[in-house]
């Protein structure tokens, strides 16, 4: 075995857990993971950075006596890698006993997901390149105010990852994603905004610079001369992007393992209503080119679809190995695991609020006075444990149904559980940015300091 | 690792694409131990290690990297990096090996004490804040981790330089409930030292303080709402002076011109009570090195004096722009990303107002006793930041705990603003966030007093208006 200094994966990782067994571990997984990214950021015309890298690392976790240890190595020679699972094996003298350590069995199948493009890895840099400036160059032809680009960026990432376990899991999958990022400021008398516009998407067909840079422009030119406005309380117009940050917040509260720990705002609530009619929220890892779709979860179960808020009903939680054999129920695929460098938590893939019928235009003409929020700063100060939200905000002030002059350096504070009751509309124009989405929705009432 | 001669036919290959380039190699011993429910959940041991190759052509940056350390494998990377950057004539690469001017001197290694004894911290910390109050103390949180980080850093300019960077960090979150309310408490303490940081900050300490913050955020109201006085307490922590300012004046962001600060060298952009200082060689504190990731060594750099703007942060490339030296402050978060201009510790100097008479000159207003996260837009200059113990100030004294709340303000308009500076200095520290790339760092300031800061608290009915 050890003649040989580097393995492909599949052995690495099955080899792993073999040695990790013999080692004296009653369970054993080996997680490897490898990516190659590429980042070209073009600041008037161009190439500023160019970026390319390439990390590989394994994570083993082994469980005996009922603990758990970890450890992990970006050095894939055997020799180093052994070391590594006695350090696993090692760490498990200090951990905590638990009954509910386990590891997943194999399943009968995964799903097939379409995660790669074949076509991302025959486009040449050049291509690559040119994607970056066409997107600074639509948003500097936008509008003559537009006058500085902060970022104008393509990007690309192609992944593999290999899991084995000792209760017969030995599974991969090889993914791709492209994306474009631009960031870019508009000038009038001294005065600076910025505005952005992003898109990722697992083909490259389907990337439209033109698109994120107009976005971008249009952003930053509709804040030149935006106030502050007097303290009030009043209904709340969500753009996507923004809902889109709150839904964060919710997330972990739908976690089995913040109800099991006693730190979810909806704990005790499964089949009772805990937000608006119109709310449905959704966590699916098998939707059709969502950028954190895959087979199967970082331990090896099959990942799915689940409804956790159904019309303003909590349906349940999301669930891994562990937290699903504390509650005796099933896990739903939601072992989070986004590098080698740690076990597995519990998290989200593909999260979203289910879309309505009106329109963007509709939910805004029927708000008489308001604020179409467009902008939060300092999001991840939310409370995801109380609930309390308290961000800086920007906007477009709504009057008689209509956007009138832009406002910022306010403040817009409440409560999370306040926000999902508070819901009264909910827009068509569902929107995800990487793993999260959601449409425009309404809230009937925030507090807005100025 | 590679030997000098290595690395000195690496950057010769490298260096054909441009006119600088450099390597910069890492390896990393990590330990995180988790604790939660009670339990020692997490036990985790990580080595990384990998290289990072940056060639730079005028305006240009080229980099690459990799987990592969061996010479032929970064031969490679330099030859794909430097093509990245174009053909340029040779040129014989000779290092110099530079040695530290700044001394940190670590007292008890990690690598030296058992997983045990650091479990045994992390317990500590656990039992004390359930000791606390084991009725309302619901669930408690303990995070433990320090990092061995070797460092090569050699370039073409000559630069040679060898370093061990050690780290200490442990976080306690506490979540204390009655009835329907929840509420939580977050007291964390980090340093570039080993062990003997739980002398000075005992993690039973760190416990209790955090459920004792959680507690009195129980009984805590919602914050007002709308524009009033606040003083940041010194014990607050820096945050504020972070954000309002210490981002805008990072080189790479000023000549941007993304910076409201852009071209106000020798300008009054604050109150002469504002003297602001960017200090990388503070012994033990979290943001401090002897070296940047550039291998240029740490300083103290006063960027505000009395008011007056005297210097940005610079790295190698936004120097050589503004015919400026490097002021240290050129650093990366791993070998997987090329250095920007960061702050290491940041603060405002202290004046020379007792604290105690700061909040009895305030009539009205918001006491900040501990602030927690915060963000800054550097180009129009607005930031926020979060309240994390917060009390209302009434006739001059301190009355009844508020929660809940954000604070912002416009960063020039607010230095302006400052009107009373305390003697008294408090750090706290932090993971500043930059372009995807976290770095450690510290600020501080001492108590100081805004006359008008907005405060986004609640109003109870619609229609409200302050």
């Amino acid at each position: 075995m050890n003649n040989k200094a580097r393995l492909d994966e599949r052995e690495l990782v099955t080899v792993a857990v073999a040695e990790a067994k013999q080692g004296g571990a009653e369970m054993a997984e080996a997680f490897f993971a490898c990516s190659e990214e590429l980042v070209v950021e073009v600041r008037n015309g161009e190439v500023e950075t160019l970026k390319m890298a390439r990390e590989e690392g394994i994570g083993i976790r082994v469980i005996r006596r009922g603990c758990l240890g970890f450890a992990y190595t970006s050095n894939l020679n055997w020799a180093v890698v052994k070391k590594t699972i006695e350090a696993a094996l090692a760490n498990v003298r200090t951990a905590t006993k638990d009954p509910y350590n386990t590891l997943p069995e194999a399943p009968i199948r995964y799903p097939e997901p379409d995660l790669e493009d074949p076509a991302l890895k025959e486009i040449s840099l050049e291509e690559k390149i040119e994607k970056a400036r066409e997107i600074e160059r639509a948003g500097r032809a936008y509008d003559p105010r537009v006058q500085l680009t902060e970022r104008a960026s393509y990007e690309d990432s192609h992944y593999l990852v290999t899991i084995a376990n000792s209760r017969g899991v030995l599974a991969s999958y090889r993914g791709s994603f492209c994306g474009g990022y631009a960031v870019l400021v508009a000038g009038a008398g001294g005065e600076q905004q910025t505005g952005f516009g992003l898109q990722f998407t697992r083909k490259f067909a389907e990337l439209n610079p033109v698109a994120i840079g107009r976005e971008a422009a249009f952003k930053a030119v509709r804040m030149l001369g935006a106030r502050r406005l007097e303290t009030r309380r009043v209904p709340v117009v969500f753009d996507p992007y923004v809902i889109t940050s709150f839904l964060g917040i919710i997330a972990s509260a739908l976690t089995a393992e913040a109800v099991q720990k006693g730190r979810s705002l909806f704990a005790g609530k499964a089949g009772k209503m805990v937000a608006a009619q119109g709310v449905t929220i959704v966590d699916d890892a098998t939707l059709a080119g969502g950028l954190l779709s895959a087979p199967f979860d970082g331990e090896g179960v099959p990942c799915q679809r689940t409804v956790l808020i159904d019309r303003g009903r909590l349906q349940g939680f999301l669930y891994n190995t562990y937290t699903a054999a504390k509650d005796g129920v099933a896990s739903t695929g939601n072992a989070a695991r986004d590098s080698f460098k740690s076990p597995p938590e519990l998290g989200c893939t593909n999260f979203y609020l289910v879309p309505g019928e009106a329109s963007r235009d509709e939910i805004i003409k029927e708000t008489e006075r308001g604020l179409y929020l467009t902008e939060v700063m300092g999001m991840h100060t939310a409370n995801p444990i109380s609930g309390d939200f308290s961000v800086g905000a920007a906007g477009i002030w709504i009057e008689r149904g209509e956007l009138t002059k832009p406002v910022r350096g306010m403040v817009i504070a409440g409560n999370i559980m306040e926000l999902l009751e508070l819901i009264d509309a909910v827009g068509s124009d569902l929107r995800f940015f990487i793993g999260k989405g959601a449409p425009t929705v309404r809230v009937a009432s925030l507090t807005l300091s100025g | 690792m590679l030997s000098r001669e290595d690395l000195e036919d690496i950057l010769e290959v490298a260096q054909k694409g441009g006119d600088f380039a450099e390597i910069f190699l890492e390896q990393k011993e990590v330990t995180r131990i988790g604790c939660e429910a009670d339990k020692i959940e997490r036990v985790i041991s990580g080595h990384e290690q990998g290289a990072g190759i940056r060639v730079l052509r005028g305006e240009h940056t080229a980099y690459g990297h990799t987990n592969e350390l061996s010479k032929d494998s970064l031969i490679k990377l330099a030859r794909q990096v430097g093509r990245a950057a174009r053909e340029n004539p040779v040129s014989s690469v000779l290092l110099e090996h530079r040695e530290p001017s700044v001394s940190l001197v670590v007292g008890q290694r990690p690598d030296e004490v058992e997983i045990d004894g650091k479990v045994a911290l992390v317990r500590a910390a656990n039992e004390a804040a359930r000791n606390v109050d084991n009725k309302l103390v619901r669930q408690v949180t303990v995070s433990y981790g320090d990092v061995i980080q070797q460092v090569m850093i050699a370039s073409t300019e000559g630069t040679y330089v060898k370093d061990e960077r050690i780290r200490s960090r442990l976080a306690v979150n506490v979540v204390a409930a009655e009835g329907d309310v929840i509420q939580t408490g977050f007291e964390a303490a980090g340093g570039t030292e080993g062990l003997e940081l739980y002398q000075k900050e005992a993690p039973w300490e760190l416990g209790r303080r955090a459920a004792r913050r959680a507690l009195l955020m129980l009984n805590a109201r919602r914050a007002p709402a709308g524009r009033m006085a606040v003083v940041l307490a010194g014990e607050a922590g820096g945050t504020m002076i972070h954000e309002a300012c210490g981002h805008g004046l990072e080189a790479d962001l000023v000549q941007k011109k993304l910076s409201v600060y852009a071209g106000k060298k020798g300008e009054q952009v604050a109150s002469e009570l504002v003297t602001v200082i960017d200090d990388g060689t503070l012994p033990g504190k979290y943001g401090s090195y002897r070296f940047d990731d550039e291998g240029n060594p740490a300083q103290r750099t006063i960027l505000i004096e009395k008011g007056v703007l005297c210097s940005y942060m610079y790295d190698r490339v936004t120097a050589n722009r503004d015919g400026a030296s490097p002021t240290g402050n050129g650093r990366r978060e791993s070998f997987q990303n090329r250095p920007i201009p960061r702050m290491s510790n940041t603060y405002l100097a202290p004046g020379d107002t007792p604290p105690d008479e700061i909040i009895r000159e305030t009539k009205a207003g918001l006491l900040v006793r501990k602030m927690g996260g915060g963000q800054v837009n550097t180009t129009n200059g607005d930031f926020v930041f979060e309240v994390a113990e917060g009390y209302l100030i009434e006739d001059g004294e301190v009355t009844i705990p508020v929660r809940g709340a954000t604070l912002t303000g416009n960063g020039p308009e607010v230095l302006k603003q400052i009107d009373l500076v305390g003697r008294d200095l408090g750090f706290a520290i932090g993971t500043c966030g930059k372009d995807g790339q976290g770095v450690s760092v510290s600020d501080a300031q001492p108590t100081i007093r805004i006359p008008e800061l907005i405060v986004g608290g609640i109003l109870e009915k619609e229609g409200d208006r302050d």
